[in-house]
């Protein structure tokens, strides 16, 4: 037993993180209208303009924005210390990463050079703020435990995925001569097996079993997994850096990823399978979908090895990864945290009776409804490279999830004013 | 005045918000002279907060089974 040191750690106002939130499905409207408006089907060609922009509507725009919004109130929660100079690193993120998210993807759609050369610097200054923000908040926090590790990793691959970014829009912006398939590949490693990957495992260790009510994960997965994951990453890294491309190193490398990442997803799935309450919950079920589409991803990339001929595997994967996996668990995780914002934010004052039920503050059946919307769309999604129909339904179910999710969202934000108001009337 | 009487309240096992709303209600009707020891499965960050807004003074205590173990009483 220890004796912890006493904690003064504030949680940020509810505007913080909401302000990321109701922006995050503004991003989901303009990946379809990319998507869209195109001569062929986008997800034949990973090359595509409108698979880019559309791409990185979702990755900037939708992905990272509910990141950053989140990890605002995670940081104080988790690891119990509260994000430097929280208005100012807000203000500092939030407008330039909003300005710089809708310009890139524009940029690439319209093929103009001069969006690209404004969108870098303002994502650089975005990500700079809250990288550093990020870093001194959590070498300074009191925990010492799996996530912090997780955190640390995540943020450190955020800087190098951000440079290689930089480094690219700027090269695309000027037609520099760069060796920009290298660069792209080094770029997406860090962003999604490095950024988004080792957040979510870091954020998982915590949130699965205190939120679905499992037992905690095996010591030895939440101590080694980051960390190795990590290493396997580097290792990959210097593949690229080997000329020629040593392709024992890069079926080593991707191979271990990959089963890294699904030992991840099958723990996850045995962990829910042995929940306390075995209550049918829509954010529980977002995220087990997100785990099969993590193990979907996995055997698509696994195929790329053996078949390295077929490009819609790469697609394939890509897609179960960002719309499967990734998408499922912000989908996931809004439904949760946002009810219990609201809620924690009316309450903490006191015991209220005004204060609604956390089910209550987003009507389950519309949270329901989003899951098989989004069964649908990853349905689609599975067929969209050889078949055209399935890319535009795919589109067209970006386009409703974007609109239910954000209609989800206006009618939280109203209930809680609501209740605020009927709050401040009932005070004497 | 020291607190003296204890009153027990285990929330491990429960699902977020429950844990915050029973200590909650619990230090509503915690007698001036009494304290409240909170058994959770978590150390609650965003409690303390609401516990120094209210005046209360609290002591941390990890439990070799990774829970908490939380002494809550009226700051003197």
């Amino acid at each position: 037993m220890k004796i912890i040191s006493l904690n003064t750690g504030q949680a940020p106002p509810i505007s913080v993180p909401l302000r990321f939130f109701t922006a995050a499905p503004l991003f989901l409207l303009l990946a379809a209208l990319m998507l869209m408006f195109r001569a062929d089907n986008p997800f034949a060609n990973i090359h595509s303009p409108a698979l880019l922009a559309a791409t990185h509507c979702i990755t900037l725009g939708f992905l990272t924005m509910i990141i950053l919004g989140a990890m605002q109130q995670i940081l104080p929660v988790v690891i119990g210390s509260p994000m430097l100079a929280s208005r100012l690193t807000v203000w500092l993120t939030f407008l330039p990463l909003l300005s710089g998210a809708l310009l890139l993807p524009a940029g690439f759609m319209l093929g103009t050079p001069e969006l690209l050369t404004l969108a870098w610097p303002l994502l650089g200054l975005a990500f700079v703020t809250f990288i550093s923000a990020s870093l001194i908040n959590l070498v300074r926090s009191p925990a010492h435990n799996a996530t912090k590790t997780a955190m640390l990793l995540s943020i450190l691959a955020l800087s190098g995925a951000i440079a290689l970014g930089l480094v690219l829009a700027h090269g695309y912006a000027t037609g520099s001569l760069l060796p920009y398939d290298k660069l792209a590949a080094a770029h997406i490693s860090l962003a999604l097996g490095g950024w988004v990957m080792l957040l979510i495992v870091g954020v998982s260790y915590q949130v699965v079993p205190m939120f679905q009510l499992t037992p905690n994960y095996p010591k030895w997965l939440s101590k080694g997994l980051a960390p190795v994951i990590f290493v396997v990453l580097l290792l990959s890294l210097l593949s690229l850096l080997l000329e020629p491309r040593p392709q024992w190193l890069v079926n080593v490398t991707q191979g271990l990823f990959w089963l890294l990442t699904s030992c991840y997803a099958v723990t996850t799935l045995r962990l829910q399978s042995n929940r306390r309450r075995r209550v049918a919950d829509a954010t529980l079920s977002f995220f087990r979908l997100g785990m099969m589409a993590l193990i979907c991803a996995a055997l698509f990339a696994l195929a790329t090895l053996f078949f390295p001929d077929i490009d819609h595997l790469v697609t394939e994967s890509a897609v179960m990864f960002i719309l499967g996996f990734a998408m499922s668990l912000m989908h996931g995780m809004l439904y949760k945290i946002v009810p219990f914002l609201v809620w924690f934010h009316l309450f903490r004052g006191g015991v209220k009776s005004a204060v609604p039920n956390l089910k209550e503050i987003i009507p389950e059946t519309w949270k329901w409804r989003h899951l098989w919307l989004h069964r649908s769309t990853l349905l689609a999604a599975l067929f969209a490279p050889w078949w055209n129909a399935a890319a535009w339904l795919v589109t067209f179910c970006l386009l409703l999830e974007g609109m239910l999710l954000g209609y989800a969202l206006l009618i939280a934000i109203a209930v809680y004013r609501r209740t605020l108001e009927r709050i401040e009337l009932d005070t004497p | 005045m020291r607190a003296n009487m204890a009153h027990e309240l285990n929330v491990r096992g429960l699902p977020p918000p429950e844990p915050f709303e029973h200590i909650l209600r619990a230090l509503q009707t915690l007698p001036a002279d009494a304290y409240l020891q909170v058994h959770i499965d978590r150390e609650p960050y965003p409690l303390y907060d609401v516990l120094r807004d209210g005046g209360f003074d609290w002591q941390i205590i990890a439990q070799s089974d990774s829970s908490f173990s939380i002494r809550i009483s009226r700051s003197v």
